[in-house]
């Protein structure tokens, strides 16, 4: 598979459109690209920034955020916060 | 109007799970005005356990990934408890976001579709999603515009440049990678659902992808 193959494949990858013998190629181009292909394939998740912005912003519910925060802060007091990064 | 408004426009939108590196080829991104935490600022302080900065996450992004939800689910209660669920998991999932490896905005997109999806398949909903789809002719795939005007785009209005770069395409480029985005389709799911040949499936994916992405290089270069 040439990089340029392996670009298309990688666009592909990013929305879960490769079938399976396809993924099993782009697995293989991916370890032979090294550090060029993560790169790649790093860039083309950007497509998931593009689609969602392209969507007309939709309004939530006004109790949703309530109840989330509620259950959040919740947890937070008992002391269950997310775990740091390491 | 959308939960979201003018503070979701300020972030600084990134990318991703599997992710990319800062600065790469991010075209969402707005610098936010002096004083205003960016979305990596917030970030770290959901992973500090700091509520306060999921509820300002929340404000900035709730409404686009709501509108994502929806746009996979098409059921406006079950994408608000989806998106309740989807923040929830931002809370607790927050230690495995590295901003070296990627930025906020696209973790969270990535986590969102999935989760959507996932919701999809579980309800086995792809039957009704669809009567609703084919009820609803006039939002296939044109709904992933917004009426784009030149205002918008002078305005900088990033929004408005992703959907102009995806009205840029031709239908056939944008029904197929609609499929496959924002319904979770393989490849072959389409050729079925539309009776497209698989090979033209992958030539309109291949080229429709390719043309978004190199629009979306090319914005960033300008921006």
């Amino acid at each position: 598979m040439s990089f340029e193959e392996f670009q298309n494949s990688a666009r592909l990858y990013v929305i879960g459109a490769l079938e399976p013998d396809e993924l099993q190629d782009f697995e293989a181009a991916r370890k032979q690209y090294g550090a060029a292909a993560e790169e790649f394939v790093n860039q083309c998740y950007t497509l998931h920034e593009a689609f969602a912005l392209s969507l007309k912003p939709a309004q939530a519910s006004a109790a949703i955020k309530d109840r989330l925060m509620a259950m959040v802060r919740e947890r937070s007091e008992r002391g269950r916060g997310p775990a740091r990064a390491n | 109007m959308s939960s979201v408004a003018d503070p979701s426009l300020k972030g600084t939108p990134t990318s991703d799970v599997e992710t990319a590196p800062s600065g790469k080829l991010s075209v969402s991104a707005v610098e936010p005005q002096p004083g205003t935490p960016t979305d990596v600022d917030l970030m770290i302080g959901i992973q500090a356990g700091d509520p306060d900065a999921l509820s300002q996450l929340y404000d900035r992004y709730s409404g686009i990934l709501k509108a994502l939800i929806l746009r996979i689910i098409h059921n406006d209660t079950e994408a608000d408890d989806l998106l309740q669920e989807v923040f929830m998991e931002i809370w607790n999932q927050a230690k495995n976001f590295s901003a070296q490896k990627g930025k906020p905005l696209g973790w969270m997109v990535t986590l969102t579709r999935r989760r959507a999806i996932d919701a999809l398949r579980k309800k086995q909903a792809y039957a009704r999603a669809e009567e609703r789809l084919q009820a609803e002719p006039e939002q296939q795939p044109l709904a992933w515009g917004q009426n784009t005007t030149a205002e918008d785009i002078t305005s900088g209005d990033r929004r408005a440049l992703m959907a102009k770069v995806i009205q840029s395409l031709p239908e056939a480029q944008q029904q197929v990678i609609d499929l496959a985005f924002f319904q979770g389709m393989s490849q072959r799911e389409i050729a079925a659902h539309t009776n497209i040949p698989l090979g033209t499936v992958k030539t309109r994916l291949e080229l429709g992808l390719k043309k978004i992405y190199d629009s979306l290089k090319e914005l960033k270069d300008e921006l």
